[in-house]
């Protein structure tokens, strides 16, 4: 379960991101975060793992403090939460496969990672993992020779190296096409219901959020300003998510992004 | 407020540019302006310079017209075309702006281009008759170049010689015979003493003594020279009836021949008893070839070459790796003194970079002296420089997307930087190292030219004693290992695209 109390984040040229946000993310939700470009969807991702310092507030992750963490208490936090983005950050150059061992790094020897090896067990895991996103094939390929679904794809097989308990996704199909994005948000769901993996995503399209979701919080400028289940976003109307969103949403089917531009 | 025209055109006849200025063209004005007087100023320069004993314009004008005719009147009239064309462009213009049209015409900076053109073509001597009339004269020393091979081997030879001595006093008592050694060639000289060849007054010569000189032991049916040496033990090949002495044995081996001793200066501090040498030589080639001097140099240094460029890029990563850190701004913008460290760097970098390798190897030649090492320190110093701002901008360039992914598995810092920071610098560090290492290779051939060693010294020298074939050779395998490299070096880059 994760508990986030009264979370400020304000960054160093004084921009707040984030006032005062308080929700919880019961084991097991698919839990999406709407809000405009700049409402501060990717500052609270990524202040639960820490990627960012909130300035104020409380996150508990199973009763953990994670803002009390120090920087080398971090790794036992971040390796039960895996990530993925909207620009899916695989490196590049670098192979398919070891793209996903890479996923590994936090339970793995730093010493024997330093000079590329894994264990056998983890070997095995990644295949797995990429049999599990259908790219068996590609893996000795280098990632940016893949399609953006596949490195998705490949983004998804990572954070599964990491046997996470909660996947945050932040708006990992911004930069996909309608059908490749259903294609990525069923791997997630599949995570979600056959793995019992929490989701926390951040999405733009309101007919996705219905779709996917199982409960929505809403973001404007740093402040939470809506909380629904899943009932509630099935009978939202689109002046309620404009409300949310700002007077340019739309919905995925009539093809333009909601919001404007993904950010 | 619209100008009259023929106010326009005066204010252009006292001053180029003036008149468009009045017709609100202020770029155009100006740049009329600084053109015109540029080339004015350029014109008057040549003309002083040219006739520089002359304290008057009128005479200095004069003599620029005997000694620089061309010139003088060609950029002349396009100086006066140029300030006449600015009147009526004036004029054209003030009409334009009546019309409400505001478009002048682009004629008036074509004649300025076609000015500057005319001044640069008189100013840099091109004269291109002379293609076509020199071309015979370079046929001679291109075609030695573009085909040395001959001189890139030697034939070995195999030389059978024997000696005697001869007294050059027909007083004295002639020197003991050495014993010729059995199975060895041997020669004999008959009289044992005599007079050398001399000049009288007219500068006539005067025969010496004809001597009979006999040998054997030698292989059969060959040619024989005959050498001489003086007291001094200076060799020669004598001549008889203005031809060298040589002759072939019999089928025995055996020879005889017949000559007058030669001229030879005697200088008058030579004491002692004249005792001068006789020489037959067989010179016989054994079909072998060996490498020639100038090939053998030319492999050398060819070789001394390309470590130069290897010494110098990799003294250029070292130095160049922490002063990239200096040069990066996504690294250096956290603080006020760190910007400016990046300011500092990064223009220190740029002066460096702006100054020719060929610059730095005169520097380094005075400062460590001539050789190999001042090349590799004039090559070093440009190469820190150039690969600083590449390598800088490759940390600029690197992505902050992997490192936060690899960041948020729980990674540690030396994994991330190993998984997440390392594979996105090793493809532009390695791609920009090797084609500096291939930019250094080149630059060593024509580094040696100012004495920092590497083969261009070589092809200096070798042009200076006009010896075109063993240029040739160097020209050859400069060409031949540049090519290499730009081949490797290119695929090398691709793969680490
Ligand atoms: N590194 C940063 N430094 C300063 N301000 C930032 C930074 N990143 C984001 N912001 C600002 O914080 C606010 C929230 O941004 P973000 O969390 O990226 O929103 P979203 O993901 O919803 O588009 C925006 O006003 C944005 O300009
Ligand atoms: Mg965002």
């Amino acid at each position: 379960m994760l508990e986030i109390k009264n979370l400020s984040m304000t960054y160093p040229d004084g921009t707040e991101a984030l006032k005062d946000v308080s929700f919880t993310v019961e084991d097991g939700e698919f839990l999406v975060v709407i809000g405009l470009s700049g409402s501060g969807k990717s500052t609270l991702l990524r202040c639960i793992n820490r990627l960012l310092d909130p300035t104020s507030g409380t996150i508990l992750w199973n009763g953990t403090d994670a803002t009390s963490l120090g920087h080398n208490q971090l790794r036992p936090l971040r390796r039960e939460i895996g990530m993925i983005f909207q620009h899916f950050n695989l490196v590049k150059r670098s192979s398919v496969l070891t793209n996903v061992l890479a996923g590994r790094l936090g339970y793995a020897s730093p010493l024997s990672t330093l000079a590329g090896q894994f264990s056998a067990a983890d070997r095995k895991k990644a295949a797995e993992a990429l049999e599990r996103v259908g790219l068996a094939p590609q893996a000795r390929k280098r990632a940016d020779e893949l399609s953006g679904g596949q490195q998705q794809r490949v983004g998804i097989a990572r954070a599964l190296m990491q046997d996470p308990k909660m996947i945050l996704a932040d708006e990992p199909v911004a930069s996909l096409d309608p059908v490749l994005a259903h294609n990525i948000l069923g791997y997630l769901e599949d995570l979600n219901t056959e793995s019992g993996i929490t989701v926390l995503c951040s999405l733009h399209y309101l007919d996705l959020v219905q779709r996917y979701a199982t409960r929505v919080i809403g973001l404007r400028d740093g402040h939470l300003v809506y909380e629904g289940n899943r009932e509630d976003i099935r009978s939202m109307t689109d002046a309620q998510f404009k409300d949310i969103y700002g007077q340019n949403a739309e919905r995925i089917a009539t093809g333009s992004i909601t919001g404007g531009a993904p950010s | 407020m619209i100008i009259p025209a023929p106010i326009t055109a005066l204010a252009s006849f006292i001053l180029p540019g003036l008149g468009q200025c009045l017709n609100g063209k202020f770029r155009r004005g100006a740049t009329l302006f600084f053109s015109f007087s540029t080339a004015l100023g350029l014109f008057l320069w040549r003309v002083a310079t040219t006739a520089h004993r002359e304290i008057l314009w009128s005479g200095r004008f004069a003599k620029t017209f005997q000694l620089e005719g061309g010139f003088l009147i060609v950029v002349g009239l396009g100086l006066i075309a140029v300030w006449l064309l600015g009147i009526w462009d004036a004029w054209k213009l003030a009409h334009l702006n009546k019309e409400g049209k505001r478009q002048g015409s682009p004629w008036l900076f074509v004649l300025v281009l076609t000015l500057f053109f005319s001044i640069g073509w008189q100013i840099s001597e091109i004269d291109l008759r002379k293609l076509g009339s020199e071309a015979s004269e370079a046929w001679v020393p291109l075609s030695k170049v573009l085909w040395p091979w001959e001189a890139s081997y030697d034939a070995v030879t195999n030389t059978t010689e024997a000696s005697t001595t001869i007294l050059a006093d027909p007083n004295g008592t002639p020197p003991e015979i050495v014993p010729a050694q059995e199975g060895q060639p041997s020669i004999t000289v008959f009289p044992r003493k005599g007079v050398l060849s001399s000049l009288d007054e007219n500068n006539d010569v005067v025969p010496g003594t004809l001597v009979t000189v006999r040998g054997k032991g030698f292989f059969p049916e060959e040619e024989v020279q005959l050498w001489w040496a003086d007291a001094m033990g200076n060799e020669f090949r004598p001549r008889y009836e203005s031809q060298y002495v040589t002759t072939l044995t019999d089928s025995a081996g055996a020879f005889q021949v017949k000559f007058a001793m030669p001229y030879r200066l005697i200088p008058p501090s030579a004491t002692g008893p004249h005792i001068h040498t006789v020489m037959a030589r067989q010179i016989q080639d054994t079909g072998e070839i060996v490498a020639s001097e100038p090939l053998k140099l030319t492999i050398n240094l060819i070789i001394e070459t390309i470590f130069m460029g290897m010494m110098a890029t990799f003294f250029g990563i070292i130095l160049a790796i922490p002063v990239s850190f200096l040069a990066a701004k996504n690294l250096m913008s956290g603080s006020r003194l760190g910007i400016s460290i990046y300011y500092i760097t990064r223009t220190i970098l740029n002066i460096i970079r702006s100054i020719e390798p060929l610059i730095w190897a005169l520097i380094a030649v005075v400062w460590v002296g001539l050789g190999p090492f001042a090349g590799i320190v004039a090559l070093t110093i440009h190469s820190v420089a150039a690969l600083g701002k590449l390598y800088s901008e490759a940390i600029e360039g690197i992505d902050p997307g992997p490192i936060e992914a690899i960041q948020a598995t729980g990674a540690t810092k030396l994994q991330t930087i190993v998984y997440a920071v390392i594979p996105q610098m090793i493809p532009p560090f390695v791609s920009f190292t090797i084609y500096r290492w291939d930019i250094n290779v080149r630059m060593s051939t024509v580094i040696g030219m100012v004495g920092g060693g590497g083969i261009g010294f070589l092809l200096m020298q070798y042009i200076r004693l006009l010896d075109y074939k063993a240029a040739g050779i160097a020209v050859w395998f400069i060409a031949v290992t540049v090519s290499i490299l730009d081949y490797v070096s290119a695929r090398i880059r691709e793969r680490f695209n």
